[in-house]
């Protein structure tokens, strides 16, 4: 859920870029840092953020009928940690304010707030604390996706409650009418993200193991030398073929 | 056609060609003016030049144009509403001046849209990103940004083939079989950003590639008349407003 161009007041648009400014400074410092250590990291970063973008455009069948798209940021914040997620998180936003026309430039700083640090940081403390208590990769994973997304949808409700108080009730009122409008869509969408989570955590244990173990989501197996899954750097002997036409090593 | 229509626009925009900074001036000077104007005429006369100009000179097809600014009307509609009925001790009801500031909330966020859009569908983001360097932002996040540019499209391409082959084989009939196409499509993208990313990367490495990608930036000359008639327009725009409301 983004805050469209416009619709903030300008005190607001700007008090919101002064408070998400420093965690993405942070993690620009953060990436800065990663890419003079490891220059090829520059390119999983990239991925990673074009692989947040591209997440939004998978449909989820949601229970109010209509379908929502998945936000990514906790994927993101368990797969690479929230302080990149601030800074690829408001790249990827600024892709979607000017190649889909959603969300806003001057909105941008309040949408970076809510979808790019508030909730990665408490999509991943739902994630470690859901992971240690049940023992299980699963719950932590659907926990983290499933907070990340409430927790970007109360923070945005949040900022429209301060920007647009209710005319008697005030604050609080405002804040009720917004988490209330929005949470049909977004209390759906959340249990969903969590599910889509599962399931890909699922087939990526399975199939991308030595990526998981490398981002340190999963523990490093203790393997034998024979099958250790990840390549040599001494390249494998190139079959060769014998006389009788069977192929040997 | 890459899929991404507002992309598209701005590669074939004839504006295209124009400095990125000329165009940056005219769209956030238009976006200000939407914020900080008052609604009546201001918005109005940022979102007739918006569309007047992108339209016009700059030639953006009206269909893009008019699809992306219905794409957040659902969001700004809802939110209006949402921010002008008031919730009192006897219950719910319109807030005082409701259609007004429901009206202006509308206003100002379609004419700011449409300014945003206006640099959207005329620049394309490799064009913004060696701009961005320029405007002192690190090296590193622009090359990453670049990156995730470059991708994205290859990946939304990747996203197309799998579902596509996953429609044909049923995997999307029931809510049962969506959910578990729609996780095993995330983790194909995934796994394929992370092969494109190190077959990229081990490409570069072969060619020499010691810190980042630079490339030569395209020159696109700054033109004064174009800047001259943006300062004016945007300094008459701001007194018609002044003066009329």
């Amino acid at each position: 859920m983004h805050i469209a161009e416009g619709f903030l007041p300008p005190a607001h648009a700007i008090g919101w870029t002064i408070a998400a400014a420093p965690f993405v400074v942070h993690g620009a410092r953060a990436v800065v840092k990663e890419v003079r250590e490891n220059p090829e990291s520059t390119l999983l970063l990239g991925a990673a953020g074009a692989f947040t973008f591209v997440l939004s455009a998978i449909k989820l069948p949601s229970v109010t009928g209509s379908s929502s798209h998945p936000t990514g940021t906790g994927v993101g914040a368990i797969l690479f940690r929230p302080p990149v997620m601030a800074l690829l998180g408001t790249v990827v936003l600024l892709f979607q304010a000017l190649l889909l026309a959603h969300g806003g430039l001057t909105t941008l700083g309040a949408n970076a707030f809510s979808m790019a640090i508030v909730g990665p940081w408490a999509g991943y403390g739902a994630y470690r604390l859901a992971r240690k208590a049940s023992g299980n990769l699963l719950v932590g994973v659907f926990a983290g996706m499933a907070v990340a997304d409430l927790a970007t949808y109360v923070t945005t409700s949040l900022q429209l409650a301060l920007a647009f108080p209710d005319a008697s009730s005030g604050f609080a009122g405002a804040a009720v009418k917004f988490l209330g409008v929005f949470a049909v869509t977004q209390v759906p969408l959340a249990i969903a993200e969590g599910l889509l989570g599962v399931l890909l955590f699922r087939v990526l244990t399975v199939n991308a193991r030595p990526e998981l173990e490398r981002l340190g989501v999963l523990e490093r197996r203790p393997v034998d030398e024979d099958d250790d899954p990840t390549p040599t750097p001494t390249p494998a002997p190139a079959p060769t073929t014998s006389t009788d036409g069977e192929v040997t090593r | 056609m890459t899929g991404l229509a507002i992309d598209d626009a701005a590669w074939a925009s004839a504006w295209r060609p124009r400095a990125v900074g000329d165009k940056v001036l005219l769209s956030v000077g238009l976006v200000v003016c939407a914020l900080v104007l008052p609604v009546w005429p201001g918005s109005l006369l940022v979102g007739l030049a918006a569309v007047v100009l992108a339209l016009g000179p700059a030639r953006v097809p009206a269909r893009v144009f008019g699809r992306a600014v219905r794409l957040p009307l659902a969001f700004v509609v809802l939110g209006a509403v949402t921010a002008v009925v008031q919730v009192s001790g006897s219950g719910i009801g319109w807030a005082p001046d409701a259609a007004a500031r429901g009206g202006a909330l509308v206003g100002h966020a379609l004419a700011g849209g449409a300014a945003v859009l206006l640099l959207a569908t005329t620049t394309p983001m490799s064009d913004l990103l060696p701009a961005l360097r320029r405007a002192r932002v690190p090296g590193a996040v622009v090359e990453v940004a670049s990156v995730t540019y470059r991708l994205l499209f290859v990946l939304l391409e990747s996203l197309r083939t799998i579902r596509e082959a996953q429609t044909s084989r049923m995997g999307y009939s029931t809510v049962r079989r969506s959910y578990r196409s729609s996780g095993v499509l995330a983790a194909a993208v995934l796994t394929r950003s992370w092969d494109r990313a190190r077959r990229l990367q081990e490409g570069l490495a072969g060619r020499g590639m010691v810190t980042d990608l630079r490339v030569l930036p395209e020159v696109l000359p700054s033109s004064r008349v174009f800047l001259a008639s943006t300062v004016t327009g945007l300094a008459a725009l701001c007194a018609l407003t002044l003066v009329t409301a």
